[in-house]
């Protein structure tokens, strides 16, 4: 019998039983509310010592299944048996699965005794010293050795030197604590002057940015910024401070936008790099990546994503001669016990909790709820109040007016807290100050309960997972942001008919990156996942689904793969009046990348993608593509900063300008403060739409966003924006709801203000330029800052733009310039502003929060926030 | 009733309703939130001056003039004067008194 062979009979056979009790056993201690059980005390029976040599053995093996059983033999020795020995054994057995987080928690949690190694035999200790030398890493700039697991560890070693990486792990298998030490380590003792971090969403971007500031700590070696600005890329490149820079794509193509090319990044990491499929920014993403790249040959890659199965199709396109490797793990770190949730027939407050595992099922027991559930939203409500009560707990909610109700019936069937938290109450502020008074999450995060979802304010948002995560707020109902790349995990994770943004069912790779949220390495042995009404085909079209890793496609890839739908489409995007054409939105953006290519190029046959589709159909897109060319005298290189526009579009729009029989000037934006500004965004926007490309939709909601657009760049909060909405509302008689009004306004911030204009004004002022310099009016050019820059920070100030890039959040800059008088503030001017009022700032009626932000960016001295 | 001819600055209108179309015109080859340039300035100024409310609408003095949305989806031209404020005026009241 081989060894696969005796491990494969050992789960099928050989240990089933007691591994099926321990299983049983271990997840009834993790849930809450279970209806008691009268049975004999199974835990009795079982034979330890056999299950854990079953366990020791089972460790040797590198497939899933087997990993996992061994995990659930040590967690159960650990925390069902008072015996020391097997305590110790279990430990042991951790200890051979590189799982030294979990012995260390089993420690600190009294578990296991600590000075484990003085209790083991002299052949054990010097095998179980031996394994932690094996598995540790040298970091270069502390010379602190540190304890990993397998995955950690290859990732270490093969990170080394210039070749480019794709490295592919689960959720929570401590991927992103680990890129950033490695990161920070290039930085201090490596080459690596100009850093590139790549995070494909503004959510994630401001999570790293911060998560890489606390790591940093005071040092000046390093600068961290996420603006799109050139004084710490050149103070870099000069020998200054090196310099992470933590970008959405679009960022980074600003900055390379700011610096006409002459870009040159040492390292660029791009994370949650599978949204290279996403549909209309994967394409901008590939686009960065190859600019960057092409801005500097040597520049080194590496690519992070979360189970994927071809973490290799991402170095597909390395430049020539330079190597590339894939690093891939399966290994789970905790254990995370998949259950589904039946109702009891005719009792509707019990619920059939049913552990899934490998096709096999075994019975966990009736949960008991507080309260009838009667509706959906009750029901998952109620379900996660009663299983997650002690915490920890997240609740997958299909929308974010969704999230808000169920988190209220949460909060409603939960007891008091008393008193409230400090830090609780000092989110709640910041919900009423810096969103409106009567935001619904001021209330819900006294009681510990919050609801999250992506367009909301950056500081907000951070403030909601820090607190869930040290345990403050016990239960959060987030939406499908968490999936577009949020790092948090849970302990539970209670979902029904989970939903991917509007309305989509969720694949089940997307279900699985959220599903494996559930457990947090160092901090739980094991997660829950708790999938209500499993049989409801509604709820589930296809089931539960298993395990299953992301399929890594370019988005550019899988829209040629869609046949002749890309050549009809060019073939039609030259027409006079292009907004006839059908899935525009599907073809536009990479329709954009190939015109672009070709341009470069003369023929994309000679680009990386030609090589992953048939020739045949190169040469038809070629035939495309050269008689759209043929009509464009825009430069290359004004097609090329701005990914996802076309050059066609951008034709369009100069002959437009052309023949504009107006003056010029109006053609312009007025400066914000004029009162021109509001009315001539919305020409602009309607100009854009007519001959760029029909981004500003429906017509009749060009002036709303013209006005968000208007007060973004005037610096207004979002306090004063909604405000200013529910007064509209009110002077014209119109009936509102304040959530929706409130939603509704975050969304056009983000949305509009934040994406779509920037994206196609930025476009919009570079065609105009050029226009104005072939009819000699080279005056009314002003090189100020970039008008997409203006909108994704919301600045139009000097002083504004000095704040954020001091690296305070939009909402705390300002907070801040709304007491500051002058507009025109370097800054070092800001921070002595700010130090001359140390002692009166916690005066001005500046949330908590916004406070402490501001002293930490400022690095000021701590009695300012006291 | 007789036609009643107006002359504003330059311009001499035989009727009162040329003087009105021909501001409407003038206002439909603008979009909103254009600046009315010099040439027609010239006649909107003599039509603001005619508006039987022309001091208050004057204000602290003319500086130009613009053409932005007003109530209820209309356009219309509106005055921007030197102490930074503005107001609409409406072309009929203007040239009908």
């Amino acid at each position: 019998m081989s060894l696969a062979d005796l491990q494969s009979w050992l789960l099928q056979q050989g240990v089933r039983r007691d591994l099926d009790t321990i299983t049983r056993l271990t997840v009834r201690n993790e849930l809450d509310n279970l209806a008691p059980e009268t049975s004999v005390n199974l835990s009795a029976s079982i034979d330890w010592p056999r299950l854990l040599l079953a366990g020791s053995i089972l460790a040797r093996s590198d497939q899933r299944v087997d990993q996992e059983a061994s995990l659930r033999v040590a967690t159960a020795a650990i925390s069902l048996t008072n015996d020391q020995a097997l305590k110790d054994a279990a430990a042991v057995l951790m200890g051979k699965l590189s799982n030294f987080r979990a012995i260390t928690l089993a420690t600190d949690r009294g578990l296991v005794k600590a000075g484990l190694n003085g209790r083991l035999g002299f052949a054990l200790r010097l095998e179980s010293q031996r394994r932690e030398v094996d598995r540790s890493i040298l970091v270069q700039s502390s010379g602190a050795w540190l304890q990993v697991n397998d995955f950690q560890q290859r990732f270490w070693t093969n990170a080394a030197g210039n070749s480019w990486l794709s490295a592919s792990a689960p959720t929570a298998s401590g991927k992103t604590f680990l890129v950033l030490q490695w990161l920070i380590d290039q930085m201090i003792a490596g080459e690596s002057r100009v850093v590139v971090y790549l995070a494909p969403t503004r959510a994630l971007v401001s999570e790293i940015e911060t998560n890489l500031k606390e790591l940093l700590g005071s040092t000046e070696l390093i600068e961290v910024s996420s603006l799109p600005l050139v004084a710490k890329y050149k103070a870099a490149q000069a020998g200054g401070a090196r310099v992470i820079l933590v970008f959405t794509q679009e960022r980074l193509h600003l900055l390379a936008n700011v610096l006409s090319d002459v870009l040159s990044v040492d390292l660029l990491i791009v994370d949650e790099a599978h949204k290279i499929g996403d549909n209309q920014r994967g394409v901008i993403l590939q686009d960065a990546i190859e600019r960057a790249t092409r801005a500097n040959p040597k520049m080194k890659a590496v690519f992070i994503s979360p189970a994927t199965q071809n973490p290799e199709e991402l170095i597909t396109d390395a430049p020539d001669g330079v190597k590339t490797i894939s690093i891939d793990s399966d290994a789970s770190t905790v254990l995370q016990n998949l259950m589904v949730a039946t109702q009891v027939p005719r009792k509707s407050k019990r619920w059939k909790l049913t552990f899934r595992q490998q096709g096999s099922e075994i019975p966990i027991g009736i949960l008991q709820l507080a309260s009838t559930p009667a509706g959906l939203k009750k029901r998952l409500a109620f379900i996660a109040a009663a299983v997650g009560e002690r915490g920890g707990t997240l609740v997958y909610a299909n929308g974010a007016g969704e999230a808000e109700e169920v988190a209220d019936l949460i909060s409603q069937i939960l007891p008091k807290l008393e008193p409230i938290d400090l830090e609780l109450t000092q989110l709640a502020e910041l919900a009423r100050k810096g969103v409106h008074n009567d935001f619904r999450l001021a209330p819900l995060v006294e009681l510990g309960v919050a609801f999250h979802y992506g367009n909301m304010p950056s500081l907000l948002r951070l403030e909601i997972e820090r607190l869930f995560r040290t345990g403050k707020i016990r239960f959060l109902v987030c939406t499908s942001t968490l999936i577009e790349g949020v790092n948090l995990s849970c302990r539970t994770i209670v979902v029904r008919g989970p939903r991917k943004g509007k309305g989509h069912p969720m694949e089940p790779h997307d279900f699985w990156n959220l599903a494996g949220r559930a457990g947090r390495w160092g901090d739980e042995f094991q997660g829950n996942i708790i999938c209500i009404d499993p049989e409801d085909k509604q709820a589930w079209p296809a089931g539960v689904p298993s395990r299953a890793r992301y399929p890594i496609k370019r988005e550019s890839d899988a829209v040629l793969e869609l046949g002749d739908g890309m050549a009809d489409y060019l073939s039609k995007r030259g027409l006079s009046d292009p907004s006839s054409i059908e899935d525009m939105n599907k073809f536009e953006q990479v329709g954009a990348y190939l015109l672009t290519t070709f341009m470069r190029l003369g023929s994309i046959s000679a680009a990386s993608l030609a090589k992953r589709h048939d020739a045949a159909s190169i040469a038809k897109l070629d035939q495309a593509l050269g008689s759209l060319a043929e009509q464009i005298e825009i430069s290359v290189e004004l097609a090329a900063r701005h990914p996802g526009v076309s050059a066609v579009g951008l034709q369009r729009l100069l002959e437009a300008f052309r023949a504009y029989p107006g003056d010029v000037e109006n053609l312009l934006p007025a400066e914000v403060a004029s009162n021109d500004s509001y009315d001539r965004f919305i020409t602009i926007m309607r100009r854009v739409n007519e001959h760029l490309f029909l981004a500003f939709t429906p017509d009749t909601r060009i002036k709303l966003y013209a006005l968000v657009v208007v007060k973004w760049l005037k610096g207004y909060s979002l306090t004063r924006i909604i405000r200013d909405s529910i007064d509209w509302h009110q002077m014209v008689g119109r009936s509102y709801k304040l959530p929706e009004l409130i939603r509704g306004t975050m969304e056009l911030v983000e949305q509009i203000a934040r994406f779509r204009a920037p994206k196609y004004l930025s476009a919009y002022m570079d065609v105009l330029h050029l226009h104005l310099r072939e009819v000699g009016r080279d005056d009314l050019i002003d090189d100020g800052m970039d008008i997409g820059t203006q909108l994704e920070f919301g600045v139009s100030s000097t002083t504004l733009l000095s704040l954020m890039e001091l690296g305070l959040s939009r909402m705390s800059a300002v907070a801040l310039y709304e007491k500051i008088a002058r507009d025109d503030l370097s800054r070092e001017e800001c921070i002595a502003w700010v130090n001359e009022r140390a002692g009166q700032i916690h005066a001005m009626d500046i949330p908590a929060i916004i406070i402490r932000e501001v002293r930490e960016r400022l690095a000021l001295p701590d009695e300012v926030a006291k | 009733m007789p036609a009643k001819p107006i002359t504003l600055g330059p311009f001499h209108f035989k009727r009162r309703g040329d003087a009105i179309a021909f501001l409407k015109a003038m206002l439909g080859r603008y979009d909103v939130g254009d600046r009315v340039n010099a040439d027609d300035a010239v006649l909107l100024r003599a039509a603001l001056e005619n508006h039987p409310d022309a001091a208050k609408k004057i204000g602290s003095g003319i500086q130009d003039f613009s053409v932005r949305t007003a109530d209820f989806g209309s356009r219309c031209f509106w005055v921007n004067r030197s102490d930074g404020t503005t107001e609409k005026f409406s072309i009929t009241a203007s040239i009908r008194g």
